[in-house]
């Protein structure tokens, strides 16, 4: 029997939830060895690294806890880097996934290629790598949809901050003068693209779980709060926004569970995160709005989670992918022909 | 062999088709029987007529294709949602017309389902799905049209029957129909939902008018229906008086939830084929390949997709048996206004065709200018956006209304 029969997606929230909570003030390193002692950053990975083996699927309801309780650890980036590695460098993986061993991924930018011997001597400068300041390990894109994985504290390699919405996860961006790595560090061309259609539906779920969070926290503030002797929720204007809010929350909701169903293929994964892109960015800007000037505030949350929610959109560069979709559906629809021809 | 006979036999040749093979079997009898000229992506469309929209549609359902989860007892195929989703994917996939019975089909059939007499039930289901009767459906009215419990329209007791009296407006293709679903008030106007009850009326009875009303698209498709002491038998009357609109609410939750279900793929055909007409177009298919358009055409590629995975969720969770409740609001919402996005984005693509028009052109102007008016109505029908937008505050989020 597999490990993922029996369990339900679902059943997971509460345990990573609680893994949040306990994760509060703490540093990196000790939320990495909270989350590991859930068994939440080797959901996904293999058995014999000490994952649960569990579908991607699983992976949905962690991170969107993970989001909804605004953790400060890159958990999507160190979920897809213990799985990518798995098998070719088993032990690393183990480390990753027991949270001795911190990793993170640079999603923008990719490292130029050199062999010389048997090493291979990456340079270039990758961007919007979160946390990569304490990480032990960034994978980087190289040329082809290849991948390269770096250790942070080899010659060569300079992280610097870089200014980003998240101050909680901060990104930063990191340059590779002339680094060597072993060509077991490297995943073959080919391997970006699913690995980034598997972080585009890990995007939507954490956008998701701030979204949730934000729309929670609207119609506390919107039932609660009083202005010409009633509660906002008593207006026809601030009951139809949060309407129109849940409505884009559960498409997002709905748009990752299509996106992890049988027919689900890189349309439905780019679908789901643009559409949670979209209607996240709405939710969080309209809670922040029926907030008022409450809203505006450090205290409130609302801000982090649009912070958040923004960081995402460009880290899986929602701009770029919505154009390469459209242009990619165009392409696919041949010239009118006259129909059943 | 009646036509029921000839269902029931065709329904056991293929009644052991499932998944995949039963999708096969839908989409080759579709893409071998539609035929051309109802094909409104065809340079050959021409609108069908009434008799052969009728007979079209009785074929369908002889083919399997409509009544798919009415029991076999009531000339239903016995078939489950899930392949109810199926044969309506491929539905959409063809740019077919409309049906002229979707009231009967979708809501009467379903409400009489839930609430109706055995003999209602095999007197008024095979005759919808034969295309026998087509229906109509007698809600709003002049003084009641998005609140539905102010409508005044009157039933009174008259001996064993009933004797009604009272306007409805608004009411899609009553000029061809042969009953109205006919929604009055047995008590007083102050008790709003309660006191009211559903008739199947005939609408060839005395005291019946019909007055269709022109609409933004040329069409006379809706209209005005007069009762003036129409005479309804008590066999005609649909569930108990103060229950029949209770069971009937619960049936349109499910049924805004799934009606039509198959809309996300034919909005699907419908952005193919705009897109196909404009790559036979030299500007339009430059514009097309360009980022702006490239972008929107995606954005409406996207919401296709969300509009699907509403669908195919609410479908998922009828199946496990959840209640449904007040989620058909968000799926309602979604695709009538995304659609709307989406014929704007048409019309202001196909404006910028090259001249000569070009005979692609010529089909899609046509096709997306009755499209993009046509919308107009769809957050309006059925339920508004404000009233949509009203049931998910007050219903699904349980917003609190107090002071």
């Amino acid at each position: 029997m597999s490990m993922a029969e029996g369990l339900q997606p679902d059943e997971f929230a509460a345990t990573a939830a609680r893994a949040v909570t306990a994760c509060a003030g703490l540093d990196a390193r000790a939320q990495a060895q909270n989350l590991a002692g859930d068994g939440l950053l080797g959901v996904i990975a293999d058995e014999q690294v000490g994952g649960l083996a569990l579908p991607l699927g699983f992976a949905v309801p962690v991170i969107a806890a993970a989001h909804s309780g605004l953790l400060t650890f890159p958990l999507l980036e160190t979920i897809l880097v213990a799985r990518s590695f798995q098998s070719s460098l088993t032990r690393l993986a183990a480390a990753i996934v027991s949270g001795k061993t911190l990793a993170t991924i640079g999603w923008r930018g990719e490292a130029v290629a050199a062999r010389e011997g048997g090493l291979l001597v990456l340079s270039g400068t990758v961007a919007r790598a979160p946390c990569a300041a304490c990480a032990d390990y960034i994978l980087v894109r190289m040329s082809g949809g290849a991948a390269a994985l770096v250790p942070i504290d080899a010659d060569g390699v300079v992280v610097e901050e870089a200014a980003g919405l998240d101050l909680t996860v901060p990104e930063h961006t990191v340059r590779l003068e002339k680094v060597e790595v072993s060509v077991g560090s490297i995943l073959p061309a080919g391997t970006w693209d699913p690995l980034n259609s598997d972080a585009n539906v890990l995007r939507a779920a954490a956008i998701l779980g701030s979204a949730e969070a934000c729309l929670a926290l609207a119609q506390e503030h919107a039932s609660t709060r009083r202005q010409f002797g009633h509660a906002l929720s008593y207006n026809q204007a601030i009951r139809h926004a949060l309407a129109r809010q849940k409505l884009g929350l559960e498409s997002i909701r709905h748009a990752i569970t299509r996106s992890l169903s049988e027919g689900g293929g890189p349309l439905q994964r780019d679908a789901a995160f643009l559409a949670a892109v979209t209607y996240g960015s709405s939710i969080s800007e309209g809670a922040l709005q029926i907030h008022g000037g409450m809203g505006f505030t450090w205290d409130v949350p609302v801000h982090r989670h649009l912070r958040r929610i923004r960081t995402l959109q460009a880290q899986g560069d929602a701009s770029g992918l919505i154009s390469t979709l459209g242009r990619r559906y165009v392409s696919e629809v041949a010239p009118f022909a006259e129909a059943g021809t | 062999m009646s036509v029921v006979e000839a269902v029931s036999a065709q329904s056991t040749a293929s009644e052991n088709l499932t998944g995949e093979a039963y999708r096969n079997a839908m989409h080759r009898w579709l893409h071998a029987n539609l035929p051309a000229s109802f094909r409104s992506d065809s340079a050959a469309f021409a609108p069908p007529t009434l008799q052969q929209s009728v007979a079209w549609e009785a074929a369908m359902y002889r083919a399997g294709l409509t009544g798919i989860t009415w029991p076999k007892a009531y000339g239903g195929h016995g078939r489950s949602l899930r392949e109810h989703l199926i044969a309506n994917q491929e539905i959409g996939r063809l740019a077919m017309p409309e049906s002229v019975n979707s009231i009967g089909k979708e809501l009467a059939g379903p409400i009489i389902l839930a609430v109706g007499t055995e003999e209602q039930k095999r007197r008024f289901l095979p005759a919808i799905l034969e295309m026998r009767n087509i229906w109509c459906q007698g809600f709003s009215e002049p003084e009641a049209g998005s609140d539905l419990a102010g409508l005044r329209t009157r039933a009174t007791r008259d001996g064993d029957g009933w004797r009604i009296n009272g306007q409805k407006i608004w009411t899609s293709g009553a000029y061809r129909s042969q009953r109205c679903l006919v929604l009055a008030r047995t008590g007083a106007l102050e008790d709003r939902h309660r006191g009211l009850a559903m008739f199947a009326v005939p609408l060839d009875a005395e005291g019946v008018r019909v007055r269709t009303i022109k609409s933004i698209d040329g069409r006379e498709s809706f209209c005005e229906v007069f009762f003036d002491e129409v005479e309804v038998a008590q066999q005609d009357a649909i569930g108990a008086p103060d229950e029949g609109w209770a069971a009937a609410i619960r049936v349109l939750e499910i049924e805004r939830a799934t009606n039509r279900m198959y809309r996300a793929w034919r909005f699907e055909n419908e952005l193919r084929h705009l897109i196909s007409s404009c790559k036979a177009d030299p500007a339009l298919s430059a514009m097309v390949a360009d980022r702006h358009y490239a972008v929107r055409l995606g954005e409406v590629a996207v919401e296709i997709e969300v509009l699907k995975a509403h669908v195919e969720t609410a479908v998922e969770a009828l199946v496990k048996g959840d209640k449904i409740g007040a989620r058909g609001s968000l799926a309602k919402l979604y695709w009538s206004e995304s659609h709307q996005r989406f014929a704007a984005l048409a019309l202001e693509l196909l404006s910028q065709a090259s001249l000569p028009q070009k005979a692609a052109i010529t089909v899609a102007r046509r096709r997306f200018e009755a499209i993009y008016l046509q919308a107009r109505a769809e957050t309006i029908y059925a339920g508004t956006t404000e009233i949509q937008l009203g049931i998910i505050a007050d219903r699904i989020l349980q917003l609190s209304r107090g002071k």
